[in-house]
């Protein structure tokens, strides 16, 4: 079945199948084989800065709470009690010693222990291991600059790893200042797509905003450099099915508003150094970590997660973000432009759900299933470019990042373990 | 109390400004607002309340059991005329694909109730609403929620001065919000 699965994605010739969109079985695959086994974004440190913080959410379809205990150390869990298997934590948020189950009562500790059974000794007879019955936890937590990842297989490969040279590609979004960045504003809503629609666009479609987003580019919600009209914009994976659209290093691809756009100016020196080098060379604007995590700085400054409801619904988590440096007006600002770009009413984000919802929805019918997709944009023009650590297109618009998204797709929905997927890192080496 | 004429008023304000939206007159709509509005809207959270005992507090200083952040960390929208302005312009580019073809919507505007404090030159006003959307072939969206207008009369006649609605989702079942409130 798997086998069968990876096959229907062609990424020597750039074609896919519209099946992975749209049918049942394969949706179970993927939450087995890719969303129970990549590091998956969970929450940002500053979602949950203190001793009790919790959140609540998703790893896949599995809930999942995210909770500092009360000495401080961050863990994730299953959001399922031991016992019937009712969702523990219902809330959002809060901040807690410990969580009661609604149904019979187990308590368990901000640390995941189990540390109350109702009737324990009468009921049980002492015939209940309350060790081994605490929370489930993820079999590896990691934090990379402040953004909280974690994954179910225990045989994953580290963070680092995972990323690669992604996690430099990262630090352009939330370490170009001391202090990191800080969440400050949230947005969820659902979308009638399949997720690796967005995942794909935000990975590497810069084709679509010329006419997509048109009407907000022209109406003054950006800046040129959302429009296309730098020569030097390139697509740049650097493997592992990351993917990111950059442009020059002198391009802007900040909100058009006076607070932000001074802000800039004012810190463009040090955000260069802090970055190093390569930041003379590029400036990335959007890209997708591998799967679901999204993260944009053109128009708007969001990371976002995109949660498989079933495969025609994806839930979007998104978190308007600022250096935690910045001064009020400019984060306020920050915030006003998160929400007139990229959030339910954003004048960019509106404009996609449609496009998505339909390229989706008409994978029901099964003749227009059969019509494959084509995603040879650039096919053979891509080069891997050493001083960027990743795979770059020679033009502004190619589909290059849409194949490593599906390659590493393929490579996941096939490999039975994780010894059977390819290190972007060791390959990349071979062409450095 | 505000008297008879001033709630009647009132009250024929908010409906013609529905039918207006609701007949996308946009650019008429745009004409009830006072240079210096403040229009935004925010969701609601999904948090246990302090009494709660699903969960012991471990910090209650920190512990937060509104459902509606103080800070409008949850806005929607946080519009000014400027870019309400801008928003009826992008629909007119004819490449505003959230909205072409157009939704339909029905602004229904409901428990209309002028606070006491009014005056004569300005008041606040509560009403609740269920705007319903109707799009492409059969979708449909109800966007319930609760609004505080400040409205200030201006030549004789209301504009709103500040807009303040709340929608009664945490997460929205709406893909967007492409329309007006």
């Amino acid at each position: 079945m798997t086998t069968e699965i990876a096959g229907l994605v062609d990424t020597q010739n750039g074609m896919i199948s519209r099946r992975i969109f749209i049918e049942p079985e394969i949706y179970q695959a993927e939450l087995r084989r890719i969303f129970a086994r990549c590091w998956l974004f969970l929450c940002h440190d500053s979602q949950i800065p203190r001793p009790g913080d919790f959140l609540t959410t998703y790893m896949g379809e599995d809930p999942v709470l995210a909770v500092r205990d009360s000495a401080g150390t961050v863990g994730a869990f299953l959001n399922v009690c031991r016992h019937r298997g009712n969702r523990l934590c219902r809330a959002d948020d809060g901040n807690a010693a410990s969580f009661i189950c609604a149904y019979h009562g187990w308590t368990f500790g901000n640390d995941g222990r189990l540390t109350g059974v109702p009737n324990l000794r009468e009921a049980y007879h002492g015939d209940l291991d309350r060790e081994s019955l605490g929370l489930i936890p993820v079999a590896q937590l990691e934090s990379y600059k402040g953004l909280w990842f974690a994954t179910f297989d225990p045989e994953a490969p580290p963070l680092l790893e995972y990323l690669g040279e992604m996690a430099w590609y990262i630090d352009t979004f939330v370490d170009r200042r001391e202090g990191g960045v800080e969440v400050i504003a949230t947005h969820k809503w659902i979308m009638p797509c399949n997720w690796k629609f967005p995942a794909e666009n935000f990975g590497g479609d810069a084709y679509h905003v010329q006419w997509n987003h048109l009407s907000a580019v022209k109406i003054g919600f950006s800046r040129g450099v959302t429009a296309n009209t730098h020569s030097t914009q390139r697509m740049a994976s650097p493997g592992n099915g990351h993917g990111l659209i950059c442009v020059g290093p002198d391009d802007v691809g900040d909100p058009p508003m006076p607070e932000i756009e001074a802000y800039e100016r004012e810190i463009a020196a040090e955000v260069r150094q802090r970055l190093g080098p390569r930041a003379n060379l590029i400036n990335p604007i959007v890209g997708t970590v591998f799967p679901n995590f999204s993260l944009l700085r053109g128009t708007s400054r969001t990371f976002r997660v995109w949660q498989p409801r079933g495969p025609e619904k994806t839930e979007v988590r998104s978190f308007v973000f600022m250096d935690a440096a910045a001064p009020p007006e400019v984060k306020r600002a920050i915030r006003q432009a998160g929400i007139r770009g990229f959030s339910p009413s954003g004048s960019f984000e509106q404009d996609d759900m449609d496009n998505w919802q339909e390229c989706t929805q008409t994978c029901r019918g099964v003749v227009s299933r059969r019509m494959p997709l084509n995603n040879r944009m650039g096919l053979g023009h891509e080069r891997f470019d050493p001083a960027l650590g990743a795979w770059v297109s020679d033009y502004r618009f190619s589909e290059s990042n849409h194949r490593q998204f599906y390659r590493r797709w393929a490579e996941l929905m096939a490999a039975t373990d994780w010894s059977a997927v390819e290190c972007a890192t060791a390959r990349n080496a071979e062409y450095a | 109390m505000p008297d008879s004429d001033t709630i009647r008023s009132v009250e024929q304000f908010l409906y013609r400004e529905a039918r207006l939206l609701d007949e996308r007159r946009f650019h008429d709509w745009l004409q009830l607002f006072t240079d210096d509005v403040h229009y935004w809207m925010t969701a609601r959270s999904n948090r246990y309340p302090r009494s709660s005992k699903a969960i012991a507090i471990l910090d209650a200083d920190r512990y937060a059991e509104a459902d509606l952040d103080d800070a409008d960390e949850l806005g929607l929208f946080d519009e000014d005329i400027r870019t309400l302005t801008a928003r009826v312009a992008r629909l007119d580019t004819g490449m505003a694909w959230a909205e072409d073809p157009p939704s339909r919507t029905r602004h229904l505007i409901t428990n209309i109730e002028i606070a006491p404090d009014a005056s004569d030159s300005e008041l606040t006003v509560h009403c609740n609403f269920i705007v319903y959307r109707s799009r492409g072939e059969t979708e449909q969206d109800f966007y319930v929620g609760a609004r505080q207008d400040r409205l200030r009369r201006v030549d004789g006649a209301w504009k709103i001065a500040k807009r303040r609605m709340v929608l009664d989702q945490n997460v929205l079942t709406a893909k967007n919000l492409s329309i007006f409130f």
